[in-house]
């Protein structure tokens, strides 16, 4: 399992990696629903609110650098459509609501991250299953991660393969083509093992149902 | 794609969200009543799947670059309810461990991607594959649909983000324009990755996807459906810009209830004209927001169809009786 980049800081030795997972959870999304019923233009909640995320990311040791890139990436998208606001009247006023909008997703965003970088993914698994996802969703969850770390390891050998293989940098659309052709035997790769993996999992006793785990 | 929190209101989420569950409730009785020891692998496999195939850049020569969003590949390889479910284990993955998409928005992403994406965008497959036989159909309708979907999705966010500000701050019109414009990129990206992507496949291992050529023929009835499905979504995108009777309702709603002085005074001039204020543009005139939004519309199509008939192209064709003899 190389695809440690998946969870990274998640697996950190700080109080807030020691919380129940349950807490952490209900805490995010009372954030949430406190930043989404805070008014238009509260400056200071919003504040407020700013300080004690951040703070919060701070003592899980995650790092800032990693913070500010995962903001860069979302800033795009919400600024666009915070603008239409202003677009939608000329120009003339809506600037408030664009950078309410901003400040919402910013901080609820935070929080998320804060969440995910604090709790690996089986634990926050099971703390949603106790608070009542479905089972079979959960059952189906797990499948996938699991088999996340295969498929991506995987998807590494092919592309060590493609890498070795090419001795120039491709142009864009040569680029396009092995790109494509590497997703479609990866595609093929991975249903053919899903076959494998279902045969075996039938000769070991299975009937379409996790057994009840005491 | 994934909306984050803070764009659209606790209502909308929580309804979004419940049609979302009951979908996937529907989806899960689905697949349990068709082959449950295989679903549970094979979905979670095309789920793992997708996910790390948006891993893989497409890069268009700027700055950005494309990526697969896969809802209606996963629906074509696992059949509509199956596809629809693996979308839902996507976003779940990315949110749980990237924090992509919010929390509470879950649902309203699950609803656009999954149920819409997928649902609709196996509806348009199916609709193009039973008047296209064979791979042609499979590759034209898969493209087809992974550019609808995309639009699909594209149309509920706007719609979802303007009921999120019942106060009117935004124009329904000019949000859809702006996603619209983008989105019709975006759709063109994703159809031309999913088509490359079952190209490969159907000249590799056709069986993988002629499985469901064969089994999942709908019956006479189930394509009317189908069709009628499609063609609503396709209404609903494109002929809504022209359709000014809503916005001009809206405004006389607010006439009528006695709060457009109030209105006009907090909003400004956005009740009383839509005109979007771009140089060249007469502010008297609407109509140019509505011809953009259906050029869009247009555009994408022809360009994808034009996509479509070129990757048909580089498909090994099947020896028809006449070469045979002239071959022999």
């Amino acid at each position: 399992m190389r695809a440690d980049f998946l969870d990274r800081y998640a697996r950190g030795n700080t109080v807030f990696h020691r919380l129940n997972p349950r807490t952490k959870l209900l805490l995010v999304l009372l954030i949430v629903i406190g930043v989404l019923l805070t008014p238009v233009g509260a400056w200071p909640v919003f504040g407020c609110l700013a300080c004690g995320v951040y703070a919060a990311l701070v003592i899980a040791e995650i790092p800032t650098k990693y913070i500010l890139q995962r903001i860069g990436l979302l800033l795009p998208p919400v600024l666009g459509l915070a603008l239409s606001a202003p677009i939608s009247r000329g120009f003339q006023g809506g600037w408030e609501l664009a950078a309410t909008i901003t400040c919402r997703s910013l901080l609820t965003f935070s929080a998320g991250l804060w969440l995910v970088n604090t709790t690996p993914f089986e634990t926050l698994l099971g703390a949603m299953a106790r608070l009542g996802l479905p089972n079979r969703f959960v059952e189906l969850l797990a499948f996938m991660y699991r088999y996340t770390f295969v498929v991506f390891d995987e998807l590494a050998r092919m592309r060590t393969g493609q890498r070795s293989r090419t001795f120039s940098k491709p142009g864009l659309f040569a680029l396009w083509i092995s790109n494509a052709s590497l997703l479609g035997m990866l595609l093929i790769r991975s249903l053919n093992r899903a076959e494998r993996i279902h045969g075996a999992m039938c000769s070991r006793g299975w009937t379409g149902r996790m057994p009840e785990q005491s | 794609m994934h909306i984050p929190d803070g764009f659209l209101s606790p209502a909308v989420c929580v309804g979004t969200g419940t049609i979302a569950a009951g979908t996937l409730a529907v989806a899960f009785r689905k697949l349990d009543a068709t082959l449950a020891s295989r679903t549970v692998p094979l979905t979670g496999m095309v789920a793992s799947l997708i996910f790390a195939g948006q891993m893989v850049n497409f890069p268009i020569g700027l700055p950005v670059s494309g990526h697969l969003i896969g809802g209606t590949l996963a629906a074509i390889l696992l059949g509509p309810w199956g596809g629809c479910v693996a979308l839902a284990l996507v976003l779940f993955v990315q949110m749980a461990l990237f924090s992509d998409g919010g929390w509470l928005a879950y649902g309203a992403n699950v609803f656009n991607m999954g149920v819409v994406g997928s649902l609709g965008g196996y509806a348009l497959y199916q609709a193009v594959r039973s008047r296209i036989a064979g791979p042609r159909g499979v590759l034209l309708g898969g493209m087809l649909a992974g550019w609808g979907s995309v639009m699909a999705a594209a149309a509920c966010f706007c719609l979802e983000f303007w009921l999120s500000h019942p106060a009117g701050e935004f124009d329904l019109r000019k949000i859809w324009m702006l996603m619209a414009s983008f989105h019709s990129l975006i759709g063109v990206g994703e159809a031309l990755i999913t088509g490359m992507i079952l190209s490969v496949v159907l000249v590799h291992r056709p069986e993988l996807v002629a499985a469901q050529i064969t089994s999942t023929n709908p019956a006479r009835i189930g394509r009317f459906v189908w069709t009628g499905v499609v063609a609503a979504l396709i209404v609903a995108a494109f002929a809504a810009p022209f359709a000014s009777e809503y916005g001009d309702g809206l405004e006389a709603v607010a006439e009528e209830a006695g709060f457009a002085s109030h209105a006009t005074e907090s909003t400004g001039p956005l009740l009383n004209d839509y005109a979007l204020p771009l140089p060249g543009t007469d502010r008297e005139s609407p109509l140019w927001g509505k011809v953009a939004t259906a050029m869009a519309g247009l555009l994408g199509t022809t360009v994808v169809l034009l996509l479509g008939w070129g990757l048909c192209q580089t498909l090994p064709r099947p020896l028809t009786p006449r070469e045979d003899v002239h071959a022999g």
